[in-house]
């Protein structure tokens, strides 16, 4: 089980798109309609946290669950 | 879907600074402290890509205190099994202060105690007392300074670009082509100098340190331009573990129990984890009820893999091309890593010659004209998996890449039975499914070209362990569990030759030898 980015609350997030700019591996995109961020790829996901920590409203949950296929070098 | 009739952004530069982290920085600051126009390329965010934020602290030791100096230089050659290159070893650490104060002065806090002097990360030992300074805010301080000193100086940013090959003519490289993540349109840099710091690569292991932008693009874009790569064969255990009841662990250091109730000897960056694992005793244990298993980075030593460096000015043997921080094989440490601390210092040292020397290289040059012909062979190269209207997605392969990398027998507890199957089978996906994969939107593009960038690295990791018949600091053998000093005091160095990855060793100095008439012991103290 792992760390992954797991939802950005539309009520919370105010469109300033910072969380875009800020994911190293390009996961988060702007909806054009909503002019809201959303979690466009999530595979993609390196677990480092920079969108929520960069977050001005507190509005990205990063999660304990699995939500990324996890591979171990043995288990 | 974006238009893939793309358009061309071209940019025409003195100096082109690839990467995004402290090397990065380095070069492009003090490049355009000479005066020269320089242009900035992250395929991330400045500050928040690659290895730099996840640093704790830099190594610094002030010049005055030349036994430390000696010490540490010494440390680094008997820890790193005498594969370290004691030439840049000491180079780096002499002007480690110098850069530990470029730091300062660029606004990056440093933690000090109640009487002001600076101190150690909490993660260091007493070893590391008088040397290793800590991040006031801890890791994740870079990603906050970082990029403010380049902004200030005028260097021009170019985030969310992502270089894919760079432009060679006559010999000599000549800029680089990019690619964007909001359409097919592509960037043509045309720069009389290039400074590759794109960092090295794991295979984006999921759990574990975040190396998801790590794909050794900078090692590959310079291997293919005729540089010459080294350490391959050697692995990074800045273990990354993960917890079983949710989570990951990045702590390195940490007493730890087998399956059978034992503690584990030496757990930290080495092979005993994998050795439990291998015989039987795993999962492993830590209190109660932390159950942890193994994540393989994938990367190589710290400062100790990727493009040799052909002199002090990080020029790499290609004209026109310098590397700096983990893209530059400074070998500093060797086999093994034994110095906390110095991949941050060596990044800032190398930054600051190689974007001292590029600038001086790109005043005596004129921006050559590109021969449009043979670039317009390269743009097709780049941009040929979104015209593809089928073919092997890059994630379907970037998955079968990291199974085949993963488990621990394959790049941590190696033998040929393994490992040269495994190198049919990444010879395989590097014919077979890269010219074959295909994007379908420009996140995709990316996708593609880290994939085939993580490809060759494994053909070259999986050649430089298949070579080095012997085990040496972290690279393991069970065909061939000794030392052996006669065969193996030498690089193993790769090189593109008529197309073909060619491996060949570089004998280390005879005035770095160990003495050889001394005990095995104590040539190697470290040895159980």
């Amino acid at each position: 089980m792992t760390l992954t980015i797991e939802r950005i609350d539309a009520e919370l997030c105010i469109g300033c798109g910072i969380c875009v700019e800020s994911c190293p591996t390009d996961v988060i995109r702007m909806d054009d309609k909503t002019k809201k961020a959303v979690i466009k790829y999530p595979e993609d996901c390196q677990l480092c946290g920079f969108c929520a920590i960069d977050c001005p409203q507190g509005a990205i949950y990063i999660s304990p669950e699995k939500r990324t296929p996890l591979l171990t070098s043995w288990g | 879907m974006a238009d893939k009739n793309n358009q061309e952004i071209v940019i025409e530069t003195d100096v082109l600074v690839i990467g995004g982290g402290i090397a990065a920085c380095f070069a492009a600051v003090k490049a355009r402290e000479q005066g020269v126009d320089v242009t900035l390329v992250s395929k991330g965010v400045i500050g928040r890509s690659g290895m730099s934020p996840w640093a704790h602290g830099t190594m610094a030791v002030p010049p005055e205190k030349k036994d430390k100096i000696r010490e540490l230089a010494d440390q680094a050659h008997v820890g790193g099994e005498y594969l370290n290159n004691c030439t840049w070893t000491e180079r780096v650490i002499r002007e480690s202060y110098a850069r530990f104060q470029d730091m300062l002065a660029w606004g990056q806090p440093f933690l000090k105690d109640e009487k002001g002097d600076y101190i150690k990360p909490m993660s260091g030992n007493q070893e590391q007392e008088g040397r290793l300074w800590a991040l006031e805010d801890g890791p994740g301080s870079w990603a906050k300074s970082l990029r403010n000193q380049p902004v200030k100086m005028g260097v021009r940013i170019l985030e969310k670009v992502m270089i894919v090959d760079l432009i060679k003519q006559d010999g000599a490289v000549v800029g680089a082509v990019g690619i964007t993540r909001n359409s097919f349109d592509l960037y043509v840099i045309r720069a009389k100098a290039t400074v590759m710091c794109a960092g090295s690569g794991g295979f984006k292991p999921v759990g574990g340190w975040p190396l998801g932008d790590l794909t050794s693009d900078g090692h590959v874009m310079a291997y293919r331009a005729g540089a010459e790569i080294t350490g391959k064969e050697f692995e990074d255990f800045h273990n990354g573990m993960v917890r079983r009841q949710g989570g990951i662990w990045l702590s390195n250091i940490l007493p730890m129990t087998n399956a059978e109730g034992d503690s584990v000897p030496g757990f930290g960056f080495g092979l005993s984890a994998d050795i439990e694992a291998h015989e039987g005793r795993a999962p492993l244990y830590r209190g109660e009820d932390e159950v942890f298993s193994g994540v393989a980075l994938g990367l190589s030593v710290h400062t100790a893999e990727g493009v040799w460096p052909v002199d002090e000015d990080c020029s790499t043997g290609v004209s026109g091309l310098y590397v700096a921080g983990d893209s530059c094989a400074t070998m500093i440490v060797g086999a093994a890593y034994s110095m906390g601390g110095s991949g941050s210092c060596n990044a800032s040292v190398t930054g600051a010659r190689a974007g001292l020397a590029a600038a001086g290289y790109s005043r005596q040059k004129v921006l050559p004209s590109i021969n449009w012909e043979e670039f317009s062979e390269l743009k097709d190269s780049v941009i040929m998996p979104a015209r593809r209207k089928g073919g092997f997605s890059p994630n379907w392969v970037t998955q079968l890449l990291k199974n085949a990398m993963m488990p621990y027998y394959i790049l941590r507890i190696k033998h040929a039975d393994r490992l040269q199957p495994t190198l049919a089978f990444v010879e395989f996906m590097r014919d077979h499914l890269c010219p074959r994969l295909f994007a379908r939107d420009p996140h995709e593009l990316r996708l593609v070209h880290e994939t085939k960038n993580m490809i060759i690295n494994a053909e070259m990791k999986m050649r430089a362990s298949l070579f080095r018949t012997e085990s040496r600091g972290t690279h393991y053998r069970e065909d061939y569990p000794l030392r052996s000093d006669p065969d193996w005091l030498a690089w193993v160095m790769i090189r593109q030759v008529n197309g073909k990855m060619t491996v060949y060793k570089k004998p280390i100095p005879q005035e770095w030898r160990p003495d050889l008439t001394a005990p095995y012991e104590e040539r190697y103290p470290a040895a159980v």
